[in-house]
């Protein structure tokens, strides 16, 4: 176990927050987000930081579960989509001439996702691990069937939609326009944000790292480990409500797809891309994977295949997320034994390049094929003409694909091998 | 039972399925002494253990813990009761550092309770309390390592750390001194007879020298039943303990 | 008497269907203790396998060869995948499966395409075995309920009699000890979790040209899925055959009663608006949230499931 739990432990334990760091983290995080959309300065750079402020915050939420708690909520967006409809309603009220200011929504979010959270927590939080992961997707799949049944409330397949600016203005500000929308989605960003961090560092946050590590010991030191995950569970469920709420005024809009199992698989990936280990990993995970959705979602249709694929890969090597390899290597860069690695990391990125252009070779001939199938155009491919139905176009691919993954079984453990040579080096002490 | 009875067990029975594990279990274990239970494997100390904690449900008896009546409740139930535990298999949080580990331990006793709008650096006595512990088990410059981290016998004295720092002014301790060597042991026994202060001790033990080292009173278990109690001279001079238990480690006790 | 004789009737296909489903499920979970999340996956992949192959060579080399395709493919899985996520814990594995689920449902309309594909009742079973109030009665399906039946009694004669079934339970409990006795243990695992899959492939088979074959099909079945098997307890092959039972004849009754909710509520006593939103949900658009409903009855009334012996 040692050699393989030094360097994994190290990255799990974190940073430890000693210093006053926090407060230059906070006043750099808020400085950017007040001039980031300046810096944008288009409508669609500003739509991109509302996503990805809702992103962070519903990914953070999930993580109090996934990484603070150990717990798997396969149905984690019931609450954020529950917390977008308890705010539309009010926003449709609002909308209605009650006067109800709109930057305040969101807490009926809060509410909503709290209320919903009680008593699925109260069943699901009396198991854990797995079987806990197991009647969570029961319960999801129970929420979207209640709201699929109450059209009444919920607007059946439309969604209820609402208009943020449709009230008197505030102080001179209506909220209907992006940036004026923007500044209240970043403020709720930033606020759920450090209140969630605040969350880890009392002892209910505590707990429930020990109620991950080990539940039956801390059943043994005075406190029921039902009862925290519970409290967690419902926390949790109050933050992803305020995301909801912020998703709901930023698209004025809230549908079933919002709680749907889509939804919960998204934050999941997004967190799991991140990494659970830290509590910064998800908000890392948000905005890359928000920025790739982006990117890669215009260019192609295999969108989902890709992040499908990204996600099996972190799992089987690298379970620490990015904020794990990041960790991983920091203090390796810091003691100076970057150059140790360099060389063999570098060598094994021609592979990864030539496996990853095969995968993606093949995967775009297959949608291009099905196009042509369905009487569609078969378009370029890297800059070709590329005719799917021909087989002998699948070949350069194919080699491609294997080609990488012979060149990747030699490399890629060289590469670890040498991560793992710094890591003993570091643990000696030896510098240099 | 007596008014400085700190633990009394009244007739406890278990059965697994149609085995038989504890037969009748009847103990007074008085206040502040240090109490070992032995026996040859599987007699039912663990059992035993497990049964007091509420790890296990009893089939039939009383337990009272300084009066209380504790029969039924549920581990974290009983340790509000004021009675702590440590592991046979090392049972720690391994994630976490040294220094949290033992936070945990003792958020109870701080009256912590599931506060989640305070932080747990602002408790009084808290944060003293465990550097003392630190200090206590010699872990201090080990504070910031993660305990999965830790060396075998560096875990164990977590283990017992984790069990003492609670508060609880009766502690069961299942083999701390499993596995280790014997400067470890040593090292181990002085530290239990140091932070004892005053608590009372029960101790499950196969290493008989620390039994008769720590032990003011013994009791012997076999088969799931008592077969002798009372102080270490009294135990190695019973026959029925020779007969039933000491008989190949006789040479040991004389 | 006659309709509900038939209502009954499906309930039993549909229920013997989501048994045999399960069943390997329930075979990975009791013997591994890994709760597939892609196992409905494989039960797609088997239909869409038998499509393929019933074009070229029909439908009963398409029974023997898609399940063992299926099965192979698990295994693969197992050696591969599972076996290195193992090391970081159960919950590691379910992730891992969550993944697999997830890209097996991308690549399977990437190749058979979006629509549903045309996979039929092999001819020489498509003829009505009987008739009911006027409905005939296919004989695939019988033959549906006569694979079912096989599979329970040849699963739970398999480990509950045979030295493999041996083997196989006590590497689950004691995989050092069964190691030292010579036997490959991570093979029993991979020959398992090959088994199981295979088992959700011969369900894809058989249910995929009654029901239809399309990429939804796995996402709408592997909740229910989840919720037999952890209603009849991980790992119990009967509790899983009883919570099949009795989630196809319930949700089967629940689909043909056209009452409202509200109807119903009233007549047990209870004041409902007539022209709330409650009075308005008839029993049929409930239907889909009868098993989840069901599985957290369960769970809060008897927590480890109708039959269940595993704990986890």
């Amino acid at each position: 176990m040692a050699d393989q739990a030094a360097p994994q432990t190290a990255l799990l334990a974190g940073v430890p927050g000693r210093s006053r760091a926090w407060m230059i983290w906070l006043a750099a995080t808020a400085a950017l987000a007040l001039v980031a959309p300046h810096l944008l300065a288009s409508g669609f750079g500003i739509s991109l930081l509302n996503r990805m402020a809702i992103a962070i915050v519903f990914a953070l939420s999930f993580n109090m579960l996934l990484g603070q708690g150990g717990m798997l909520d396969f149905g984690h967006a019931v609450f954020f989509g529950l917390g977008g409809f308890a705010t539309m309603h009010l926003l449709k009220l609002a909308d209605a001439g009650i006067f109800l200011p709109v930057p305040l929504l969101p807490l009926a979010g809060a509410l909503g996702g709290l209320v919903s959270a009680v008593p699925a927590g109260w069943v699901a939080t009396r198991r854990e691990g797995t079987s806990f992961a197991m009647v969570t997707l029961g319960i999801a799949e129970l929420a979207v069937a209640f709201v699929v049944m109450l059209p009444q409330w919920f607007g059946g397949e439309e969604g209820v939609s609402g208009d943020r600016s449709a009230e008197p203005a505030l102080f001179g500000f209506d909220f209907g326009a992006a940036l004026q929308i923007y500044y209240v989605i970043a403020a709720w960003a930033l606020l759920a944000a450090v209140l969630m961090w605040a969350i880890t560092r009392t002892p209910l946050g505590r707990l429930t790292n020990a109620v991950r590590d080990n539940p039956l010991r801390v059943d043994f030191l005075g406190y029921d480990p039902a009862r925290i995950r519970f409290l967690c569970f419902a926390l949790a469920g109050l933050f992803a409500g305020v995301a909801g709420g912020m998703q709901a005024l930023n698209d004025e809009i809230v549908t079933v797809s919002n709680i749907g199992s889509a939804a919960s698989g998204a934050v999941l990936l997004m967190t799991y891309i991140g990494g659970v280990g830290t509590f910064w990993g998800p908000v890392l995970g948000a905005i890359v994977v928000t920025l790739l959705q982006m990117a890669l979602g215009t260019l192609t249709d295999a969108w989902q295949l890709y992040s499908g694929l990204l996600f099996v890969f972190m799992v089987l090597w690298a379970p620490g997320g990015l904020s794990g390899i990041i960790l991983s290597h920091a203090p390796l860069l810091r003691a100076g034994l970057g150059h140790r690695l360099l060389a063999r990391y570098l060598a094994v990125v021609p592979a990864a390049l030539l496996t990853l252009a095969g995968l993606i070779g093949l995967a775009e001939m297959a949608y291009r094929l099905q196009a042509v199938r369905s009487g569609g155009a078969p378009g370029r491919l890297f800059g070709f003409a590329v005719m799917p139905t021909d087989p002998v176009a699948w070949v350069a691919p194919t080699l491609l694909l294997l080609g990488g993954l012979l060149a990747l079984r030699s490399l890629a453990p060289r590469a670890r091998a040498a991560w793992q040579e710094a890591h003993t080096l570091l643990a000696r002490g030896t510098p240099r | 039972m007596t008014e400085n009875t700190a633990l009394a067990l009244e007739d406890l029975h278990k059965s697994f399925g149609a085995t038989a594990i504890i037969r009748g279990v009847s103990l007074d274990i008085r206040a502040g002494s240090c109490h070992a239970i032995i026996g040859p494997n599987g007699a039912g100390k663990s059992t035993l253990f497990h049964l007091i904690t509420g790890r296990l449900k009893l089939d039939r008896g009383r337990i009272r813990l300084a009066g209380h009546d504790i029969t039924g409740l549920s581990p974290h139930r009983v340790f509000r009761h004021g009675l702590a535990r440590s592991f046979q298999v090392t049972s720690l949080f391994p994630r976490l550092s040294v220094f949290e580990n033992l936070r945990v331990a003792a958020m109870w006793q701080a009256r912590c309770g599931h506060a989640y709008w305070r932080s747990v650096a602002g408790y009084p006595g808290l944060h003293g309390r465990v550097l003392d512990m630190l200090e206590n088990l010699h872990l201090t410059p080990r504070r910031n390592v993660p305990a999965a981290a830790l060396a075998y016998a560096e875990q164990r004295t977590l283990e017992i750390g984790l069990a003492l720092i609670g508060g609880a002014h009766t502690i069961l301790l299942d083999e701390p001194t499993a596995g280790m060597s014997r400067a470890e042991t040593e090292r181990a026994v002085a530290l239990l007879r140091r932070l004892a202060g005053g608590r009372t001790l029960v101790l499950i033990e196969h290493d008989l020298s620390v039994v008769f080292d720590l032990a003011d009173t013994i009791s012997v278990l076999a088969e799931g039943q008592v077969i002798a109690s009372g102080s270490p001279q009294t135990v190695r001079g019973d026959a029925a303990v020779r007969a039933a238990y000491l008989g190949t480690a006789a040479e040991d006790l004389a | 008497m006659e309709g509900l004789l038939l209502v009954l009737l499906n309930g039993l296909v549909y229920g013997l269907l989501l048994f045999m489903l399960s069943s390997g499920l329930t075979l990975i979970v009791g013997m591994m203790g890994v709760l597939n999340f892609a196992h409905a996956s494989f039960y797609m992949l088997g239909a869409y396998f038998a499509y393929t192959i019933s074009v070229g060579l029909g439908f009963w080399p398409a029974l023997i060869i898609a399940p063992l395709l299926v099965g192979g493919l698990g295994a693969l899985v197992e050696r591969y995948g599972l076996r290195a996520v193992h090391r970081h814990g159960k919950l590691a594995e379910l992730l891992f499966t969550v993944g697999l689920a997830f890209v097996i449902g991308e690549i399977v309309p990437l190749i058979w395409g979006r629509p549903a594909v045309p996979y039929r009742v092999p001819a020489v079973l498509d003829f009505p075995a009987f008739a009911l109030g006027g409905i005939n009665y296919q004989a695939y399906r019988l033959f549906m309920m006569g694979v079912s039946v096989a599979i329970f009694a040849g699963l739970y004669a398999a480990l509950a009699r045979t030295r493999l079934g041996l083997v196989i339970r006590a590497a689950l409990t004691h995989p050092e000890m069964v190691g030292m006795l010579g036997h490959n243990v991570p093979r029993v695992f991979t020959l398992v979790f090959g088994a199981g899959c295979a088992l959700a492939g011969l369900a894809g088979v058989i249910g995929g040209n009654v029901f239809t074959t399309s990429p939804g099909m796995a996402e709408a079945l592997g909740a229910i899925v989840f919720a037999v098997v952890i209603m009849g307890g991980l790992g119990s092959i009967p509790g899983a055959l009883l919570a099949s039972l009795a989630i196809g004849f319930i949700q089967t009754a629940s689909v043909t009663l056209d009452t409202p909710l509200g109807v119903l509520l009233g007549r047990l006593g209870m004041a409902v608006d007539p022209h709330g939103a409650l009075a308005e949900i008839t029993i049929a658009r409930a239907a889909p949230a009868v098993p989840y409903l069901l599985l957290v009855l369960v769970l809060v009334v008897h927590p480890r499931g109708l039959m269940g012996a595993r704990a986890d």
